[in-house]
């Protein structure tokens, strides 16, 4: 990890050039877009002008009851990701130092890890109806991994030397946890919960657009106008307005945790590290 | 200096078991791998054999209920294993070797040229940062709710995984190595396959990682709509029977499929990665 990161660092510094060769990009893919479409080589129906979309997603922004569902999604995303932060770093750290308890679990998380989260959805429909609650269970069954795995890793990492430091300045057992291992393994903390805030946003919005009537999110949003869309083209529309959009709650949630890593955790190499 | 060093690295059951012989240590690693299955499953079956609820079928039965589900009755063997649960395996190997081939060529151009890099990174940090699930109505708008279209959306989902970490991989290749290259006179191509890609090889390994996870999850959810057949179908339809036992027989499958497959994928990669970590073992 110590050998990738100085070109990697090289490549954070953006030069103006580059933005304005990217923005050239999505202007080019805008123009080539409303072009393709607006001269009839493909059919409006399945893809219609791009400035339309943008238009239609620009109205959306400010229709209350498409907000409320915007609202909705990232109520149930933030919960989520706490909850899952909650259960996770404990467990992490737990596991991190007490070897025999990890080696003694390991057994069953690695055969409960691989079930796509996603599964769960058609039982936990059935047992808690499609309510905050089952869309919180499964959005933490998701994120926990990430989160949990990346504290473990953070905790190995902590050097002995430190701990043994802490020991001979008279500290606890918990003195040395909260002061030294805890700090030590943050940055992998960090690294943990912006994968799990990915998956986490992946799994809300799937269970919203799986669970039938009721639920309510961008995801339910999706649905319910893919289900209406032989009628007109603006439903069409309002499904490809709402993705945007939740492309659009995806990037910035992915800037906002990408700044607070670089703000906070900067200086740890492993930070930097992409996926 | 050597005396608190140790101390300090060694934990007690690390000395513990270096002092062991070694098939006592192979027992006890086995032992820390059945043990807490066994007391685990145990104590949900009396817990169930206990208080019986709707929602938590003993476990005994469901690993019985998926067996005859797969393998049941002489023409079940047909119907079931290969209508839902190879199906499902088979949208998701073929989406993922597409969606794979496509991030790989992909994002070792965008590796290789910066100004292609610098163009559409904009684009594809967008493109990916849409939760792939959320696209699965457009892709049944766009190409119907057939077979096809799983495939691809599936291929979409898993791209951008291979896509980014082979960008990554590539383009964090010493220029060193690329120059040698070009020094000696090796043609592009093998320049190619012989410089770049397994340079790139343990970064476009982890992406390869990730996107099977994804792959399967994404395979799952195009079977919860408009599917016909597949694991998500199974799911499916075993919920509108209120049928729980089936679903946690499905959901076992699952797991069952899902680390068949990272182990292959763990095989295939200590396979050809082993250079590599005997590589970052001298240094």
């Amino acid at each position: 990890m110590t050998t990738t990161a100085s070109p990697r660092q090289t490549r954070r510094r953006i030069s103006a050039g580059a933005i304005w060769r990217g923005l050239a990009g999505v202007a080019g893919l805008f123009v080539l877009l409303e072009i393709v479409s607006r001269s009839g080589l493909i059919s409006t129906t399945y893809l219609p002008p791009f400035s339309e979309v943008v238009w239609r997603a620009l109205q959306l922004w400010i229709d209350p009851d498409f907000l409320s569902n915007v609202g909705q999604t990232l109520l149930t995303y933030l919960l989520g990701l706490l909850i899952s932060a909650v259960i996770a770093i404990p467990l992490g750290i737990v596991f991190g130092l007490l070897n025999p308890v990890y080696r003694a679990t390991r057994a069953v998380v690695e055969l409960i890890r691989p079930i796509p989260p996603v599964a769960l959805i058609p039982l936990v429909l059935l047992a808690l109806g499609n309510g905050l609650e089952m869309k919180l269970v499964i959005v933490v069954f998701a994120a926990v991994w990430p989160i949990m795995f990346n504290t473990l890793y953070g905790v190995h990492d902590v050097d002995p030397y430190q701990k043994d430091m802490g020991r001979s300045f008279g500290l606890g057992r918990f003195g040395i946890i909260r002061r030294i291992v805890i700090p030590a393994a943050a940055p992998f903390i960090m690294t943990g919960v912006r994968i799990a805030s990915s998956i986490a946003l992946i799994v809300v919005i799937t269970v919203e657009l799986i669970s039938p009537g009721g639920a309510k999110g961008i995801g339910a949003y999706i649905a319910a106008q893919q289900l209406s869309y032989q009628d007109s083209a603006v439903t069409y529309l309002s499904v490809l307005a709402a993705t945007i959009t939740a492309g659009v709650l995806g990037l910035v949630i992915n800037l906002v945790i990408g700044w607070v890593e670089r703000r906070f955790f900067g200086w740890d190499s492993t930070a930097r590290d992409g996926v | 200096m050597a005396g608190p060093s140790t101390r300090v690295l060694a934990t007690r059951a690390l000395r513990a078991s270096a002092e062991r012989p070694r098939w006592v240590r192979g027992l006890v690693s086995v032992a820390y791998f059945v043990v807490p299955l066994v007391v685990v499953v145990g104590l949900w079956q009396l817990a169930t054999m206990l208080g019986r609820n709707p929602f938590f079928p003993q476990p005994f039965a469901i690993i019985g209920n998926l067996w005859t589900l797969l393998f049941g009755s002489e023409k079940a063997v047909q119907d079931v294993f290969v209508g839902q649960f190879l199906a499902t395996v088979g949208r998701m190997a073929l989406g993922f070797a597409i969606g794979a081939a496509w991030g790989v060529v992909v994002g070792t151009i965008m590796g290789l040229w910066r100004g292609a890099r610098e163009v559409v990174s904009p684009i594809v940090e967008f493109l990916r940062s849409i939760p792939a699930t959320a696209t699965l109505p457009l892709f049944i708008i766009l190409l119907g709710g057939g077979d096809d279209m799983r495939v691809v959306f599936i291929a979409y989902g898993v791209s951008w995984f291979v896509l980014i970490n082979t960008a990554q991989g590539v383009g964090s290749i010493h220029k060193t190595m690329l120059d040698l290259g070009r020094v000696f006179r090796v043609s592009p191509a093998r320049r190619l396959f012989a410089i770049v890609l397994p340079a790139a090889l343990p970064k476009i390994f982890a992406g390869l990682r990730i996107a099977s996870t994804a792959a399967l999850l994404l395979a799952i959810v195009s079977e919860f709509m408009l599917a016909l057949n597949g694991i998500g179908f199974s799911l499916v339809v075993a919920q509108s029977r209120f049928n729980l036992l089936s679903m946690w027989s499905w959901m076992l499958a699952l797991a069952i499929l899902g680390l068949l497959i990272n182990s292959l994928l763990e095989f295939i990669e200590r396979r050809l990665l082993s250079w590599h970590r005997l590589s970052r073992q001298r240094t």
